[in-house]
């Protein structure tokens, strides 16, 4: 547990010491700070956040891989992958304190939107349960995106392979969803719907937990994370 | 302490390792050598357990580096080649992280990170930057990492690579001294180096362990071929190059020039001669001259670690057969470095 939380610590701090991460940071507050002064304080409409939920999954399929694409392929360009898979650590712990940091990361860069809920709250009433609720499914959407941006970084040294790598899965599944689910047969485009996680946010943005969602986010992305597991354990075996 | 049983590694169609058995006892340092590509970092990467070799075992302090993975890694202190680190992170905290992996306790924490980063000569370093660090500085934050958990084995591959002679120095007298109660593996090309430090050579060609030993017994059937050297006048050179030439045991004598006024005369013996300097000094005195020097030649772990690189290109192997032949009747050569426990092949 320790071993995890001090690489989980690495993780993070690193993060900070390299311009990639404060680029992650301006660019995502950046751009929530646009969408929700575009989408969310509109004279005349209800004090929600909803639109700005809704469009978060396009600025996380941006900013996970981004910010995910470091943890495995760094270390195996560099080789600090070698002292750290011969320190007495789990591939499990390893992987498990790596994703650790960039959820931690994640919390951090939304942490200065609640800002936009105490603008809300200056402006009008707002409702908070869906706020609560959108927040929950940013967070979970977050989760899955950074598992695989974890998962695709474990198979590759090259860092832009590893973004561009997850960007093109997080968006296929959503063109998917979009383009080819509406023309399908019923049972398919259920399917598909089911698969789309944007689909699922927009149920959180509307202040609606469904525990199916929730399961759907956490056991995607633990499923993702054992795959790098194995991944990482596979060497032994290969 | 570490155990390797007919190792091979496979990469693909390439095997990189082939067969490869050794085992080396706690308070040994073992030196290995060969030429780049020959197999060296995998097999270390097989000892720690970052790879699994393709077949046989490796056991370190008792322990299989695959199935006991952890309890291996354990007793394992390792610097890869190049010293891989973060540079973005800072001396102490790297050493820090370091010790957390290895799951050190707060107590124990403390006192290990003050007495590496003074071993490793680090202390004035310490709030620095890694990756603003030299070469030099960056091997040995590695091994203060390697060391920090006072393990039982610590492989280092190529420690010295990139080093100062100055740092070399430092970094042999280090190891010699951390030796004392460990097992210590180090790779390096630099053979000098690995001939003053290790009590132990294995040298490895194409992935195959060609001699196993300590550096005198390997060279030992060298030494008996090792020819000697006399300086004298030039002017008094043809008398004694012909007195020499009478002595019984000599194979052959060549002659060159040191200057105008001086000239070297190389004597080869035969092949199991006795030491030819007492001899030889009374053949040039006889001719009525006088040798300023005369010194036998000692051979050197790079003259084995030749021979044996030239066995395994066939090109050089087959001109070597024959000039061995031709030299020494087949009795000697290759076969008499197999007596050091190289399979000559």
């Amino acid at each position: 547990m320790m071993r995890m939380w001090s690489i989980a610590l690495r993780e993070y701090a690193s993060l900070f010491r390299i311009p990639l991460g404060w680029i992650v940071v301006s660019l995502f507050l950046g751009v929530a700070g646009v969408v929700f002064s575009f989408a969310a304080i509109v004279p005349g409409q209800p004090a929600t956040m909803r639109s700005f939920f809704e469009l978060m999954w396009w600025l996380l399929a941006v900013i996970a891989p981004a910010i995910s694409m470091r943890l495995f392929s760094e270390e195996m360009r560099t080789g600090t992958i070698e002292p750290l898979l011969t320190a007495p650590v789990s591939e499990f712990a390893v992987v498990m304190g790596k994703y650790g940091a960039t959820v931690l990361f994640l919390l951090t860069l939304l942490a200065p939107t609640l800002l936009y809920v105490l603008a809300l709250e200056l402006l009008s009433r707002p409702d908070y349960g869906p706020i609560l609720a959108g927040y929950l499914g940013v967070v979970l959407l977050g989760m899955l995106y950074l598992a695989v941006g974890c998962l695709a970084s474990s198979l590759t040294a090259s860092q832009p392979l590893a973004f561009l790598g997850t960007l093109f899965v997080l968006f296929l599944v959503e063109a998917v969803a979009s383009f080819v689910a509406p023309i399908a047969p019923d049972l398919v485009r259920r399917f598909l719907y089911a698969l789309s996680p944007s689909q699922r946010l927009g149920d959180f943005a509307r202040g609606l937990i469904d525990t199916s969602h929730v399961v759907f986010f956490l056991a995607t992305s633990a499923w993702m994370l054992i795959v790098t597991t194995v991944i990482l354990q596979s060497r032994r075996w290969r | 302490m570490i155990n390797a049983q007919s190792v091979s590694k496979w990469f693909g169609n390439v095997r990189a390792v082939a067969d490869v058995s050794f085992e080396v006892d706690s308070g040994q340092i073992v030196g290995l050598l060969g030429p780049n590509g020959a197999g060296k970092t995998t097999t270390l990467r097989m000892v720690t357990g970052f790879l699994p070799p393709s077949e046989g075992r490796v056991t370190v302090a008792g322990h299989d580096t695959i199935h006991e993975s952890i309890e291996a890694r354990r007793a394992l202190g390792y610097l890869p080649e190049a010293a891989p680190l973060y540079p973005e992170m800072r001396v102490i905290d790297y050493l820090r992280y370091r010790s957390r992996l290895y799951g050190m306790t707060a107590r124990d924490r403390k006192p290990a990170i003050t007495r590496v980063l003074d071993r490793c000569w680090l202390t004035p370093v310490a709030r620095r930057r890694v990756g603003q660090l030299s070469k030099g500085f960056k091997q040995r934050v590695g091994l203060a990492g390697a060391m920090l958990h006072d393990p039982q084995v610590l492989i280092l591959d190529e420690p010295t690579s990139g080093l100062d002679p100055t740092q070399i120095r430092e970094t042999r007298s280090l190891i010699r001294e951390l030796a004392h109660k460990r097992t210590v593996i180090v790779s390096s090309h630099i053979l000098p180096e690995v001939e003053k430090t290790c009590d132990r050579v294995l040298i490895i060609a194409r992935g195959r362990l060609r001699a196993d030993g300590a550096p005198e017994a390997l060279l030992a059937p060298l030494k008996d071929a090792s020819a000697y050297v006399a300086e004298v006048p030039t002017a008094a050179s043809t008398a004694a190059r012909q007195g020499i030439a009478t002595l019984a045991e000599i194979q052959s004598v060549e002659l060159g020039r040191v200057d105008d006024a001086w000239t070297w005369i190389r004597v080869n013996p035969k092949p199991g001669a006795p030491d030819l300097r007492e001899a030889i000094a009374r053949a040039v005195a006889k001719s009525g001259t006088l040798a300023r020097e005369l010194r036998r030649e000692t051979p050197t772990l790079e003259q084995l670690f030749f021979r044996i690189i030239e066995a395994e290109d066939p090109r050089v192997a087959a001109a070597n057969a024959e000039a061995g032949a031709r030299e020494t009747g087949g009795a000697k050569g290759t076969g008499a470095v197999g007596e050091g426990g190289v399979e000559a092949r």
